[in-house]
C-alpha cells in the first residue's frame, strides 16, 4: 500500500514539478523578453506615463514709469491642456472635449485641430491658454479625466492704450513682439526653470522635484511719465478727431538728458484687447515713419549758415517777388514779404529768404551740418526698428538739392530725429541721444543710471542766436499759436506738401504739419515735436501743430510745477496769503 | 548596572534622534506651507497693485472727477506753486 501511495505521490510530484518547470521556464522567457529584448521600448513607455518634466515659466519683469506707476505686469493665470490616457477610444475623448466647447469658447477650427492631435495620439494638447478664473472653475467642476491646468503668466497693461506703441506687445508665449517688450525681451523674460513630477500607476503624483529654479525677469523703469503721456495722448486725440488727419505723433523730452517723457501716437489700440490693425498704423510713427519735414528743417539750415559765418543777423534778403527760381524750378513763399532780415526770414518762415542764405553755405558744409545733426542716421533710441530717414550722399545731389534741403525737402526724417535736432539747440549746441529706459532694476549697475553721451556739434553762440530767433518766431511769427502766457517758448513750424506718387509731384491738398519747440527758452524743462499727417481743413503747422504744442506744454508745465517766468515762489505765496487776509 | 545605564543612554539617544527627525520633517512641512503662503500673498500684492494702477488710470479718474463729481479745471489765478522742481 505504502509503495502504491508513494508511487502515486511521486508521479503527482513529478507532474506538478513538470508544470512548475514549464511555468518557470515560461516566466523566465517572458522576463527575458520584457527585461532584455523589449527593455528600451518599455522603459520609454513607463517614463512617458509616470514621469513628467515640465518647464516653469519665469515671471516676466514689470515695466514702471519714472514715478513708479505700473505700465505692464505679468500675473499668473491658468491654461487648460489635455493629456489622454493610453488606449482610450477616440470617440470617448472627443465627447470629453465637446463638453468643454462652450465653456472654453472653442471655435470649430480649434476643435478640429484638437481632434486631429488626439487621432495622432499626442500626449499633450493645449485646449485653451490663459483663461479667466470663472472659466477655470467651470472646467474644474466637470472633473474630466485627462484635462489638466498649467499655470502661465499673462501680461496686463493697467492703462490699456496708454503708451501702447512704445510699450509694445508680447505673444501668447510671453515673448516680446514689439516696442520695449521686444527690445528688452532678454532682460524682462528671465530664465526658465524645470520641474519633475513622478506619478504612480493610477496617475497620482507622489513626487515633485524642482530640477532648476526659474529666474524672474528684471523690472524696467522708463523715462516716460504716465501723466505727461496721458496729456499728450488726450490732446493729440482731440486734434486728430477735429482735423480728421490720417495719423499724428507727439514726443516730449527733457532736453538736458535726452530722456523721453512721452511718446504718443494716433491711431492707437488697447494693449489688453488688441484689435487687428493695418501694419502701417500698428507701427510707432514717432520712430518708424519717414517724412519730409518742410520748414521745421530751417533750424538746421540756419545753424549751418551761422556756423559757417555765411550770414549775419543784420543781413537782409529780398523776398518781395514771393518766389525764387532754382535750376528751372519755381519755389514760392506762403505769403508775400518785402525785404527780410536773417532773423525775420526764420521768424516768418520765408522759403525764398532761406534758399538765398542756404545756397551761400556751400554744399559740403551744409551736408556735414545735416549729418552732424544726426539726419540719415538712427538716433540710437532704445526702441526696436528705428528708421534712419532718407538723406542722399553729397555725390547724388542735383543742382536743386541745396535749395530743396534748405527748406526741408529732398530729405526724409523721423519725428525723433527732429526732436534730437531741436534738443541740440535747447542744449546750447550739444547733441544727446534720446532714450526711454532709465534703469534696469536688479542688474549689477542698478544704482548707477545709464550715462548719456553728449557732444558739441554747433557753437554755443549759434545755439543762443537761434534760440532767440525761434523765440521771436513764437512771439510774432508763424509759431504765434504756440505762445504760452508767462513762458518764453522757442519753436519752429513746418508745413510740408506731401509727394503724391500717383501724379508724380507734390500734392497741393495733402500736407504734413509739424512744430518743434522747447520751453522755457532760456532754461528748457521740456522739448516737444508734434507731427500731424494729412489734416483736413486748416493744415499749416501754425494752425494745427503749434496750438497742440501750446495745449500740451501748458498742462505739462503746470504738472512739473514750473512757475511762469518773472514770478517767484515767495511772491505767489505772498499773494495767496494776501487774498486769504482780504477774505 | 553599567548595562542598564548604557541601555538607558542608547534609548535616550535613539528617542532624541527619532524626535529630531520628526521635528525636522514637521518644520519642513511648516516651512513649505509658509513659503506657499508667502508666494500666494506676493501674488495677491501684485494683483492688488495692478488693480490699484488700473483704478487710478488718469482717464478713469478724470472721467469720474468731471462727470460724477462735477469738478472743473483750476483757473490760472487759482494755481499756486509750492515748490520748484525745475
Amino acid at each position: 500500500m505504502n509503495t502504491i501511495y508513494q508511487k502515486r505521490a511521486r508521479i503527482r510530484i513529478i507532474i506538478l514539478g513538470f508544470f512548475f518547470m514549464i511555468w518557470l521556464v515560461g516566466l523566465t522567457i517572458r522576463l527575458i523578453q520584457l527585461q532584455v529584448f523589449e527593455h528600451p521600448r518599455l522603459k520609454t513607455e513607463v517614463l512617458e506615463q509616470n514621469q513628467n518634466k515640465n518647464t516653469i515659466n519665469p515671471k516676466r519683469g514689470t515695466i514702471y514709469d519714472c514715478t513708479g506707476n505700473i505700465l505692464a505686469r505679468s500675473l499668473p493665470i491658468q491654461s487648460v491642456f489635455y493629456s489622454p490616457f493610453k488606449g482610450e477610444p477616440s470617440h470617448l475623448q472627443f465627447e470629453k472635449i465637446h463638453k468643454l466647447k462652450k465653456i472654453l469658447d472653442l471655435s470649430q477650427n480649434e476643435l478640429q485641430n484638437i481632434y486631429k492631435r488626439i487621432e495622432k495620439n499626442s500626449s499633450f494638447i493645449w485646449l485653451k491658454r490663459k483663461i479667466d478664473p470663472a472659466k477655470e472653475e467651470k472646467v474644474k467642476e466637470l472633473s474630466l479625466s485627462g484635462v489638466y491646468f498649467l499655470e502661465e503668466n499673462k501680461r496686463f497693461y493697467p492703462h490699456g492704450k496708454l503708451a501702447a506703441h512704445l510699450l509694445g506687445r508680447v505673444n501668447i508665449d510671453d515673448v516680446g513682439a514689439s516696442g520695449i517688450e521686444y527690445k528688452y525681451n532678454s532682460v524682462l523674460e528671465g530664465k526658465k526653470g524645470e520641474h519633475l513630477i513622478l506619478r504612480d500607476a493610477k496617475k497620482r503624483e507622489y513626487r515633485f522635484e524642482t530640477l532648476k529654479e526659474p529666474e524672474a525677469g528684471k523690472d524696467l523703469i522708463l523715462t516716460i511719465d504716465e501723466t505727461i503721456q496721458y496729456y499728450a495722448e488726450k490732446e493729440l486725440e482731440k486734434v486728430m478727431r477735429e482735423t480728421e488727419a490720417s495719423w499724428g505723433t507727439v514726443i516730449i523730452s527733457q532736453p538736458a538728458t535726452g530722456e523721453i517723457l512721452a511718446m504718443a501716437n494716433y491711431p492707437t489700440c488697447d494693449l489688453n484687447n488688441p484689435l487687428p490693425m493695418p501694419l502701417s498704423l500698428d507701427r510707432n510713427k514717432a520712430i518708424h515713419h519717414n517724412f519730409e519735414p518742410g520748414s521745421t528743417f530751417k533750424i538746421v539750415t540756419a545753424s549751418a549758415a551761422l556756423e559757417a559765418r555765411k550770414v549775419n543777423l543784420t543781413d537782409s534778403f529780398d523776398c518781395s517777388q514771393g518766389s525764387i527760381r532754382v535750376a528751372g524750378k519755381t519755389i514760392r513763399d506762403h505769403e508775400l514779404f518785402g525785404v527780410l532780415s536773417f532773423p525775420e526770414v526764420i521768424i516768418h518762415s520765408s522759403n525764398v529768404g532761406t534758399i538765398q542764405f542756404g545756397q551761400s553755405i556751400g554744399e559740403e558744409i551744409f551736408f556735414e551740418t545735416i549729418k552732424a545733426f544726426g539726419f540719415g542716421e538712427k538716433t540710437g533710441i532704445d526702441l526696436p526698428a528705428e528708421e534712419k530717414g532718407i538723406f542722399r550722399p553729397l555725390d547724388n545731389w542735383t543742382q536743386i538739392s541745396a535749395a530743396s534741403l534748405s527748406i526741408g525737402y529732398e530729405i526724409s526724417v523721423t519725428a525723433i530725429q527732429l526732436l534730437q535736432a531741436i534738443n541740440t539747440i535747447a542744449n546750447k549746441g550739444f547733441i544727446i541721444s534720446p532714450r526711454v529706459v532709465k534703469k534696469i532694476l536688479g542688474s549689477p549697475d542698478e544704482a548707477m543710471e545709464k550715462p548719456y553721451g553728449r557732444r558739441r556739434i554747433i557753437s554755443e553762440r549759434t545755439a543762443l542766436v537761434l534760440t532767440s530767433i525761434l523765440q521771436k518766431a513764437v512771439q510774432r511769427g508763424t509759431g504765434i499759436t504756440a505762445r504760452i502766457e508767462g513762458y518764453k517758448v522757442a519753436g519752429k513750424t513746418g508745413t510740408a506738401q506731401k509727394f503724391d506718387p500717383s501724379i508724380g509731384t507734390y500734392s497741393s491738398t495733402v500736407h504734413t504739419s509739424s512744430f518743434a519747440g522747447f520751453v522755457p527758452a532760456d532754461n528748457p524743462a521740456l522739448s516737444m515735436i508734434v507731427v500731424i499727417d494729412g489734416p483736413k481743413g486748416p493744415y499749416s503747422g501754425g494752425e494745427v501743430a503749434a496750438p497742440l504744442f501750446r495745449e500740451i506744454a501748458s498742462l505739462v508745465l503746470r504738472y512739473l510745477r514750473i512757475p511762469k517766468q518773472g514770478e517767484h515762489l515767495n511772491t505767489i505765496i505772498a499773494e495767496r496769503r494776501l487774498r486769504q487776509v482780504e477774505r | 548596572m553599567l548595562f542598564v545605564c548604557c541601555t538607558i543612554i542608547v534609548i535616550f539617544i535613539l528617542t532624541f534622534y527619532i524626535w529630531h527627525q520628526m521635528e525636522s520633517i514637521r518644520i519642513g512641512y511648516e516651512i513649505g506651507k509658509l513659503e506657499e503662503k508667502v508666494l500666494t500673498l506676493r501674488r495677491q500684492v501684485d494683483e492688488l497693485e495692478t488693480e490699484k494702477s488700473d483704478l487710478l488710470s488718469l482717464d478713469r479718474v478724470e472721467k469720474i472727477a468731471k462727470e460724477e463729481l462735477n469738478l472743473v479745471e483750476p483757473k490760472k489765478e487759482q494755481l499756486v506753486y509750492d515748490e520748484f522742481i525745475h
